[in-house]
């Protein structure tokens, strides 16, 4: 039986699983770790250092150490927002063919799906070291606001590290998942999972072993770096005043900052003030200073405030996308690393009236529910019973999972994943609208036809613009591509019915095809996709 | 492998009546509110849903359930979006696919003396609710007690309140 992977590659930390017959077994690190940072180096000595080890050359060698890519990948280099996260990174990045994000390192240029798929061989090469088999599938999990360009480029990862992505889940639905396989409730929840980059909260209905995303939300530009950010900005400003200079140009300095305000984050999620140095601060004079700071946990939760009413405005807007008051969730679960910060618990408490489930482990949750897909497409979890969200916490002795070879004890059970379109999709129709085909939350796999016709007399070419958002202009939306059909026949205008049809796969991605009524001839095109990986690069 | 034979069967008649209107190839009524064809659709999907026959199929059949089920999504869509739109028409206390939240536990019973339950800020609140429920006014009381929960958003009294109010509204006609 062929064993798969379930991975959560995240911007900050990757996780990787595998269902096993004892339940599900994390992929771990050289040290016995679970978790992963999502680093990747090229020292200046050679080669290429994966993980945590790649993690020690941040201070040494900011300009070759990379971080983040998440935020890069399938992005189009242009675009407001990844310029501003542009300017919170230390390597280089410059604009490649198709307006997509290049990394340049020492002589290398690689796009990002390179870079990320360093993360995903890393931890191939740790689960097979650890299982002592080759693994080809994996399911890879992405934020729910992920875009069609981004899935396209994770997809590509994949298969440069040598996996075939057999599904790409939304993080939140595989956090249910690993919630909710085998409990055999009814019950709806909201999973909130704020983590190292992005934000998305997920509303979803568990029918037995049905799992219906209701709706779903997030900002793709909102993480625990930003809170890092907001707090290194403080103790710049602090390093300013007391030892009279402006760190801020030093990108070595500038890193140490962030570790620092990163570990004073964590400290005050547990503790109610914060006080220490930051030492080995290089001085302009040439000498080596240490800055001091004191903090309380209400000084960091006045600074990181905005942060937290974005993600409660956005939960609030997802109640209503789903049409349900707070009062009919009967669980939160909270996922990604920023929901230990006590004020984003508080927080979502006042929101829903109860508090959010936090005993299961925020890091690892969305990798085993990735592990419990993964093992139900290649077929291997014939039956489960119990795979409850405790296990990612404690061991994983006991087996909730039967495997193929053995008799299943009940009934056939395989997960049904019910997950939905993240945002409204629409073609560019007459006097610059945008015609909704899609809409957003729909469920998926979906597909959707609407006839068009030509707007002048003997039009024999017709471009398909397909954009994304909400909008009723399509200008103000995000374009996504154009679908180019050619050799029509010469009618008057009005006359010529063109069929174009939008289907979303199961994995989030767009294609789109048109045919003309009449003649039944299917003109089947490829939606050029701005920000997407080309395979090569100039 | 009746499944099989089942799905292919159920996949080539949604295939060639794909312009079928949405509730049709849903098979609800035309005016199905929200539970309905959210069952009807978790009882499709659970025999249908193409992951679930990724093993057992060509990949041309496993194309041709794919895009039956493709179309079935779109139908509910549509039956949703109108079931929604039809919903937002009613208070929404009485709106469709809103279960009933279940009474916690050892909750007080609204007679209970308030003032030790509830900060005094929020006893303000409670008492204009206590004034529209001696009027029959079941909405704004809620909206007092939501109003109540929002500053003190601790007390267990006041959200067993809530609740109490909120099942009295279900049952008034």
């Amino acid at each position: 039986m062929a064993i798969a992977l379930g991975i959560d590659l995240g911007t900050t930390n990757s996780c990787a699983a595998v269902a096993t017959p004892t339940g599900v077994e994390f992929v771990l690190g050289s040290r016995a770790e679970r978790i992963h940072p999502s680093v990747v180096a090229f020292p200046a000595s050679g080669g290429v250092v994966v993980g945590a080890d790649a993690k020690r050359y941040r201070l040494t060698e900011p300009g070759n150490v990379i971080h983040s890519a998440k935020r890069f990948i399938g992005q189009n280099i242009r675009a407001p927002l990844v310029q501003l996260a542009l300017t919170g990174i230390r390597y280089k990045v410059v604009e490649g063919p198709n307006q997509q994000p290049i990394v340049a390192v020492r002589d290398r240029r690689m796009t990002m799906p390179e870079i990320s798929s360093h993360v995903l061989q890393y931890l191939k090469r740790c689960a097979e070291r650890q299982l002592g088999t080759a693994i080809a599938d994996a399911v890879v999990t992405v934020p729910a606001n992920f875009t069609d360009a981004q899935r396209t480029a994770t997809k590509e990862a994949g298969r440069l590290a040598g996996l075939n992505v057999t599904r790409l889940i939304n993080e939140p639905t595989a956090a249910a998942l690993a919630y909710g396989f085998g409990r055999n409730k009814d019950q709806l929840i909201t999973v909130f999972d704020f983590g190292g980059g992005t934000f998305d909260v997920s509303i979803l209905k568990i029918d037995g072993e049905v799992f219906e995303v209701l709706a779903s939300d997030g900002d793709f530009f909102l993480g625990g770096d930003d809170l890092d950010r907001a707090l290194a900005e403080v103790l710049a400003a602090e390093c300013t005043r007391v030892l009279h200079f402006d760190p801020r140009p030093n990108a070595v300095l500038m890193m140490k900052l962030m570790m620092g305000a990163e570990a004073i984050k964590c400290h005050l999620s547990d503790n109610d003030a914060a006080e220490g140095e930051i030492d080995g601060i290089d001085l302009p004079n040439g000498q080596v200073g240490s800055l001091s700071f004191s903090l309380t946990r209400l000084q960091f939760e006045e600074l990181i405030n905005g942060y937290i009413n974005r993600t409660i405005e956005v939960t609030r807007q997802v109640l209503a996308q789903a049409n349900l008051p707070a009062s009919a969730i009967s669980d939160i679960l909270c996922v990604g690393g920023s929901t230990r910060i006590p004020a984003v618990r508080q927080r979502l408490a006042e929101v829903f009236l109860r508090q959010p489930n936090v005993s299961i482990n925020p890091d690892e949750v969305v990798a085993q529910g990735a592990a419990i897909q993964a093992g139900s497409l290649s077929g291997s979890i014939t039956a489960g019973t119990g795979m409850g969200a405790r296990d990612a916490v404690l061991t994983d002795a006991h087996s909730p999972l039967i495997y193929g070879g053995g008799k299943p004890q009940t009934a056939l059970v395989r997960p049904v994943l019910l997950d939905v379109n993240p945002s409204t999709l629409a073609i560019q129709t007459t006097g610059g609208f945008a015609e909704k085909l899609l809409d957003k939350n729909a469920p998926i796999p979906i597909e959707r036809s609407r006839v068009f016709t030509t707007a002048r007399d003997n039009q024999t070419r017709v471009e398909i613009d397909c954009c994304r958002g909400e909008s009723r202009r399509y200008a103000e939306n995000e374009p996504l591509g154009k679908l180019v059909l050619e050799e029509l026949p010469a009618k008057p205008r009005g006359d010529l019915k063109i069929e174009v049809s939008f289907r979303v796969d199961a994995d989030g991605i767009l294609h789109v095809a048109a045919s003309d009524v009449d003649s039944g001839q299917k003109q089947e095109a490829v939606l050029h996709v701005i920000g997407a990986p080309t395979g090569d690069i100039a | 492998m009746n499944a099989r034979l089942d799905v292919l069967m159920w996949a080539q008649r949604i295939n060639g009546n794909k312009k079928l209107p949405p509730h049709q190839l849903l098979a609800v009524p035309a005016n199905a509110d929200m539970e309905t064809a959210q069952a009807a659709f978790h009882k499709i999907a659970r025999m249908a849903h193409p992951d679930l026959h990724r093993n057992g199929l060509t990949a041309a059949e496993l194309e041709l359930v794919t895009s039956a089920y493709a179309t079935i999504a779109n139908a509910y869509q549509s039956c949703r979006n109108q079931a929604m739109a039809t919903a937002r028409m009613k208070p929404i206390d009485k709106a469709p696919g809103v279960p009933a939240p279940a009474t916690p536990s050892g909750a007080a019973p609204i007679q209970a003396g308030p003032q030790s339950a509830m900060s005094s800020r929020a006893l303000v609140y409670y008492r204009k609710a206590e004034l529209c429920l001696k009027r029959g006014d079941l909405r704004g009381a809620m909206l007092q007690l939501k109003m109540a929960i929002g500053t003190d958003p601790s007390s267990t009294f006041l959200r067993a309140a809530l609740i109490e109010v909120e099942s009295e509204a279900r049952k008034a006609p």
